[in-house]
């Protein structure tokens, strides 16, 4: 791998590394994702649990690749499977986009040109809905036994 | 009474057209056509425009199962009904009963219209936008979610793609009177499962009741985790939106463009913005269409902004004024917001 492509792909970790931490534990994330992605690429070491612990899809092809006839498998079997295995190959240009992606989101370009304003952000027929959900996910303010049934009784 | 045309709607003037020129017929009807081609910025563009730029190169990019709906027999985009259908007209008589049973009982026509608009017609443009079947040309939304996104063509995604463009009706749904807005959130869920429980039967060819509960379990489930995320997204920032995005929308697929998230948080965007410009009355009338993804929406200028509102008000105010206005048009939600 190249020295610009290695480059580039240092930038795109920086960028990743400064998106939110999630509030909710989701059974995956795009941050950790990403950076098992990219990190390789930029010549980092990947040092989540996760990657140690199962072999990596460098690791996979490797094993393919080494043997004539790995696993017992048969040759057009091998081929279907290599056929079926995601390759990448970065370019200085694909990465420079995707930071530059990465980086709109990060500085909420979107959030700001297309603003909403109070009518979206408070509804009129719901003014705490978002705020509630936020509290909620933050910890601040924990729904109650009463809260909830008075959601459930008259819908907010 | 029960026909609800689409209006030619507040949307249309936040679009810009390739090929229409501001010709001084346009400009008469100046709430409906593109007041604002000249607030064009050169860094905003369609997200189609910016999803073809991008140069990664992944392939396969999902190598997961890819199984376009086959049906044995294929079901009429809302329901066997004759009354749903586009070209059965009314008869007149049934048509003046109708107007004399909501005059007589004095309906509340908003609560009424939430069925036919949010059930009927707002479901339909729901399930239009990712709609795809084996053999059958895509529709050139789907193209831009199936071939230049590069999604999976399966029932599960078009579900998926469902649900996004209904979570994006909800939240203008939440801004009108409470009492309506749910009441049109509620139609439009309800609808979206019958529906889908008919098209698992008939389409996907599963034959089993208990089988088809537990998709219908499993696509509640899903429902409810998007419309959470997209809400948590909507309400914080762009990346949270980007994150809630791929994890329901791509299905969390390691190998993502990020260009492609990116559109994908633009059009979302893009869409709510079209929304909050439109009043309450224009919206529960069944006025909104959702923007193509080869279309971009730009900001309105405050100006052009209170130029629209007033042709709106006017129109709204004519339409109250008029002394023959049936029974059945009558609304109270404003047109003012």
């Amino acid at each position: 791998m190249s020295g610009a492509v290695r480059e580039a792909a240092s930038q795109l970790v920086k960028s990743l590394e400064r998106l939110p931490q999630e509030r909710v534990k989701h059974i995956v994330s795009l941050k950790e994702s990403q950076l098992e992605r990219f990190k390789p690429v930029a010549g980092l070491e990947t040092n989540t649990q996760d990657s140690k612990q199962r072999p990596s899809l460098q690791d996979i092809k490797d094993i393919i690749s080494r043997t004539s006839g790995p696993l017992g498998l048969q040759k057009d079997v091998l081929k279907k499977v290599n056929s079926m295995l995601p390759q990448e190959h970065y370019t200085v240009e694909a990465i420079q986009e995707q930071s530059q992606a990465l980086n709109n989101l990060l500085n909420n370009k979107y959030k700001n040109y297309y603003a909403v304003g109070e009518k979206l952000m408070k509804p009129q027929g719901n003014p705490h809905y978002y705020q509630r959900l936020m509290d909620e996910i933050d910890g601040k303010k924990k729904e109650t036994f009463w809260t909830a049934m008075r959601t459930v009784v008259f819908g907010k | 009474m029960l026909n609800y045309s689409t209006t030619q709607g507040l949307k249309n003037a936040l679009r810009t057209f390739g090929n229409i020129k501001n010709s001084t017929a346009l400009r008469s009807a100046k709430y409906s056509t593109n007041v604002n081609r000249s607030n064009e910025s050169k860094d905003i563009e369609s997200p189609e425009e910016s999803t073809l730029r991008s140069h990664l190169d992944v392939k396969p990019i999902d190598y997961t199962n890819n199984a376009p709906v086959n049906p044995k027999k294929k079901r009429p985009l809302l329901s066997d009904s004759k009354y749903e259908s586009k070209l059965y007209q009314l008869p007149k008589w049934k048509e003046a009963l109708g107007e004399i049973v909501i005059k007589s009982f004095n309906l509340d026509m908003d609560k009424v219209r939430a069925g036919p608009v949010a059930g009927s017609y707002y479901y339909a443009l729901c399930k239009e936008q990712g709609l795809q079947f084996e053999n059958e040309p895509l529709s050139s939304t789907a193209k831009f979610f199936y071939e230049d996104l590069k999604l999976p063509r399966t029932f599960s995604q078009w579900f998926q793609v469902t649900i996004l463009h209904e979570w994006i009706l909800f939240v203008r749904m939440r801004a009108m009177p409470f009492k309506y807005g749910k009441n049109y959130q509620q139609k439009l869920v309800d609808r979206t499962f019958s529906d889908i429980e008919l098209r698992l039967f008939d389409e996907m060819n599963v034959n089993s009741g208990r089988i088809a509960d537990q998709y219908l379990k499993d696509f509640n489930s899903q429902l409810r985790g998007a419309v959470f995320a997209y809400d948590e997204g909507f309400f914080t920032d762009d990346a949270t939106l980007a994150a809630a995005i791929w994890r329901n929308l791509f299905g969390g697929r390691k190998n993502v463009d990020m260009v492609h998230l990116e559109a994908m948080v633009r059009y979302v965007r893009a869409q709510l913005y079209v929304l909050s410009k439109m009043s309450d009355r224009e919206f529960a009338m069944g006025g909104f269409k959702f923007v193509p993804p080869d279309e971009t929406v730009h900001q309105l200028s405050p100006q052009q902004e209170a130029e629209m509102r007033n042709a709106v008000i006017e129109k709204y105010q004519a339409m109250d004024k008029k002394p023959d206005l049936l029974p059945s048009e009558r609304s109270k939600l404003s047109f003012e917001n």
